[in-house]
């Protein structure tokens, strides 16, 4: 193998498919990088067996001068090269040539640019596992900064301490041609739902895709304006930008049924300045305990206070302008969930409604974005 | 610090167990007394009359051992329930001069008699005061220490043992103290003894003399501790109510059960009781252990932890019966439960989203049981009823018409 890839380019790529690189395997070969070097592109794959990442640099021949000048990917022996992720990344990165030529020599591969060089050891392609590719069955096509604001708006939510399987992904199903994110572990649940273009279906079966492989989805998303395809798969799901096909397996299990959590009607209705609920929900927050933390808001018309209370510490108290009718209401959240939804609130404007101290609160966060947490109650 | 007087009292029952076989048989009376498990069971001793003691008979030894030791030695099953109810009216008579009485086992406590002066004279005269009515009314010994803090006051009464009565007054702490070997100091054991002794520190004295900071560097925090024992520095209380752990109940069957059906009847009823005896002290617990001794006393315990606390009888139940499956099936001779990790119900508690995924949410058969709130609901009501009418007056109907299982509290040891 041999091709001449511009420097930044090649960088460029090698950091996107390192994203999935293990760092450390139980199968030392995924610490490596696969280089496919064809008559029109080089390719570089990378995998954790769980996500993997096709990155794709076309042939180009620098045509142009000056700042139109096409930048130079020349593929001059077609091969195979697999070779370590991190320290391929680093060396071209501190490379400062603007062009990098990667040749093979028997078992070895030498990066070079100008006077400065290095020949790293090769492991055999054979041992490199098969990487899917996309085909021609994308099922929807969604524009990328949407589907990045999407995870966004959910991802968080989902599981992280280890136990609910099921719940260490975001839930994505396609219906009537809107594409939805669910998440939740259980106290808290992000839901939310955009617009897409699905096409043959406009239904998809749901899909449970795990964080990790939702949040590189959005890393190898570079312009938010270009439309991304998703294809879902029997157990993976696949992404394809211009530059990189990006797939996740799916989460084998059951995802809760949400839907029943979501409260359909509420008899409290509260609207609050999103900005100034989170300034003194985190006042009186500092006054909480580290276990169990609570936040009590108690209503009068049009006037929330704010109790924050730790055995230890003492109670905080803090007061503001919402807009609300019944006469009284009152209920306690954990402060970090709340905060934590409140962060990508969209709107100026935050709405909560719930019906008792005891059921769920349902914020409305943006449109087409609700954030439900569960309340914490307290034994008189 | 300004010499305090001696207020504590730590009363010792001498070879309690021993004591109570030999009081409750004379004939045993002058002959070496174990109390202990089998030595073919890999039994050890429990308690060891003096007679015994002469042997080198310790408790805490394989029973082989001491048998080794004394030939003749008698060794007697224990029987806990005796022991128990001795321990009950031993503490009643401490309770009698002070509720300041903070028992550390059976037969051993700790009270601080403070402010009972004008009632039952000082702390030496009501010192001798129970020592004598623990005589009059058990017929068994007691050795007491009087001291100004918990760590001398049982320091005395392990000075003077058997049939011990020791005073340690403020001024006399550095005589007593000095010439006593560092292990004699709590929370120095062999280890830290040894470590001591590499350094040059046989005695208390020898401890006393060191400059705390080195003992500081030396052992760390326990350094402090000790450094400040050995000065007589002990500023513990006395506490009645040391904190609860865990909340349970179990029973040994009259006959060996092996009929499952009847062993989770047995456990439904030791929930209801733990639950209700857990809302009565507003408490939760979140870890339920379920404890099986079979026929041939192999004992198991399975636990399981609870996705948030309860204090809920159907909900302990649901769990027990679960953690009953997980056991081989055979005859058993005693079956309990036991709720741990508790926690105040005025902690706040994270509400969950997904009931129908807690499997101790649902019911027997896998049907739904009502939501907590439903549930607490009625119990709450329950509750009143049992209050007002008696504990019988609301029982499961799989539990009419049978007699309510009468369990010992096996977290409660002391009555």
């Amino acid at each position: 193998m041999k091709v001449i890839c511009d420097r930044e380019k090649l960088r460029e790529g090698l950091a996107v498919v390192n994203n999935v690189i293990p760092s450390k395997s139980t199968k030392p070969v995924l610490e490596n990088l696969c280089l496919v070097a064809t008559v029109d592109a080089i390719e570089i794959l990378g995998t954790d067996l769980e996500c993997s990442v096709r990155y794709r640099i076309p042939v180009s021949h620098g045509r142009g001068e000056g700042d139109l000048k096409e930048p130079v990917v020349r593929v001059e022996e077609p091969g195979i090269a697999v070779v370590p992720s991190r320290v391929t990344l680093d060396f071209v990165r501190d490379l400062s040539g603007s062009e990098v030529t990667l040749t093979t020599h028997d078992q070895n591969c030498v990066i070079q640019s100008g006077e400065d060089k290095c020949e790293l050891v090769t492991v055999d392609p054979d041992e490199f596992p098969v990487i899917s590719s996309f085909g021609d069955t994308p099922t929807l096509s969604i524009q990328g900064g949407n589907f990045t604001r999407l995870v966004n708006r959910t991802a968080f939510a989902a599981a992280r301490e280890a136990g609910r399987y099921a719940m260490h992904g975001v839930l994505a199903e396609v219906e009537d041609g809107m594409l939805k994110l669910v998440a939740t572990d259980g106290r808290r649940l992000a839901y939310s739902s955009v617009e897409c273009q699905s096409r043959p279906v406009d239904r998809t079966r749901p899909a449970i895709v795990p964080t990790k492989g939702m949040q590189l989805f959005c890393r190898v998303i570079g312009d938010p304006l270009e439309q991304v395809q998703l294809h879902f798969g029997e157990n993976q799901v696949g992404l394809k930008t211009k530059n990189a096909e990006i797939f996740a397996r799916l989460i084998d299990g059951e995802f809760p049924r949400y839907a029943a959590v979501i409260p359909k009607e509420s008899s409290n209705y509260v609207e609050a300045d999103a900005e100034m609920l989170t300034r003194k929900l985190r006042l009186v927050a500092n006054v909480t305990g580290t276990e169990a933390r609570a936040v009590r808001m108690r209503l009068t018309p049009d006037n929330l206070e704010l109790f924050g209370q730790s055995v230890g510490r003492g109670e905080a108290h803090a007061r503001m302008d919402v807009a609300f009718k019944n006469a009284s209401a009152e209920i306690a959240f954990n402060p970090d969930f709340v905060l934590e939804g409140l962060k990508s609130c969209e709107s100026g404007i935050v709405k909560l409604e719930f019906n008792e101290k005891t059921s769920p609160g349902k914020f409305t966060l943006g449109e087409n974005y609700i954030y439900i947490v569960m309340p914490i109650t307290v034994d008189a | 610090m300004p010499p305090s007087l001696p207020t504590i009292l730590h009363v010792d029952m001498d070879a309690f167990y021993a004591s109570i076989e030999i009081r409750d048989n004379p004939s045993l009376a002058g002959l070496p007394v174990c109390v202990g498990g089998p030595s073919d069971q890999r039994g050890v001793i429990s308690a060891a009359s003096y007679a015994a003691r002469k042997f080198g008979v310790r408790s805490a030894m394989p029973t082989a051992e001491a048998r080794r030791l004394c030939p003749d030695l008698v060794l007697l099953p224990p029987d806990f329930e005796r022991y128990t109810k001795a321990s009950r009216e031993i503490m009643a008579i401490f309770r009698n001069y002070t509720p300041l009485v903070e028992p550390l086992s059976l037969d051993e406590a700790f009270l601080d008699v403070s402010g009972c002066e004008r009632l039952f004279g000082d702390a030496v005269e009501i010192g001798r005061a129970i020592k004598r009515e623990i005589l009059s009314k058990t017929g068994l010994v007691a050795s007491v220490g009087v001291a100004p803090s918990k760590f001398l006051a049982k320091l005395a009464s392990d000075l003077d043992k058997p049939d011990g009565f020791r005073v340690i007054q403020p001024d006399e702490v550095r005589s007593v103290l000095d010439p006593l070997p560092v292990s004699k100091v709590f929370g120095v054991g062999p280890r830290t003894a040894k470590r001591l002794e590499s350094l040059g520190v046989m005695t208390i004295g020898d401890l006393a003399q060191r400059e705390r900071r080195d003992v500081v560097r030396e052992f760390g925090a326990s350094g402090a501790w000790i450094h400040d024992l050995a000065h007589g520095i002990d500023t513990r209380r006395v506490t009645p109510r040391r904190e609860e752990k865990s909340h349970g109940m179990e029973r040994t069957f009259p006959q060996d059960v092996t009929d499952r059906e009847e062993l989770r009847l047995a456990l439904l009823s030791f929930c209801e009781d733990v639950a209700f005896g857990l809302r009565d002290k507003g408490l939760r617990g979140r870890t339920v252990t379920l404890k099986a001794r079979y026929g041939d006393f192999t004992t198991l315990t399975r636990t399981k932890t609870l996705t948030a606390p309860t204090n809920l009888g159907p909900r302990i139940f649901t769990t027990a019966r679960e953690l009953l499956d997980k056991i081989p099936p055979g005859p058993l001779r005693l079956i309990g439960v036991q709720v741990s990790g508790l926690s105040d119900v005025r902690v706040a508690v994270q509400e969950s989203m997904f009931g129908d995924l807690e499997p101790e949410l649902r019911g027997p058969r896998g049907t739904a049981q009502p939501s907590r709130a439903k549930l607490e609901r009625a119990t709450e009501g329950i509750d009143k009823l049992r209050k007002k009418f008696g504990r019988t007056a609301v029982v499961r109907a799989s539990l009419l018409g049978r007699d309510r299982l009468e369990g010992r509290d096996g977290s409660d040891a002391t009555p």
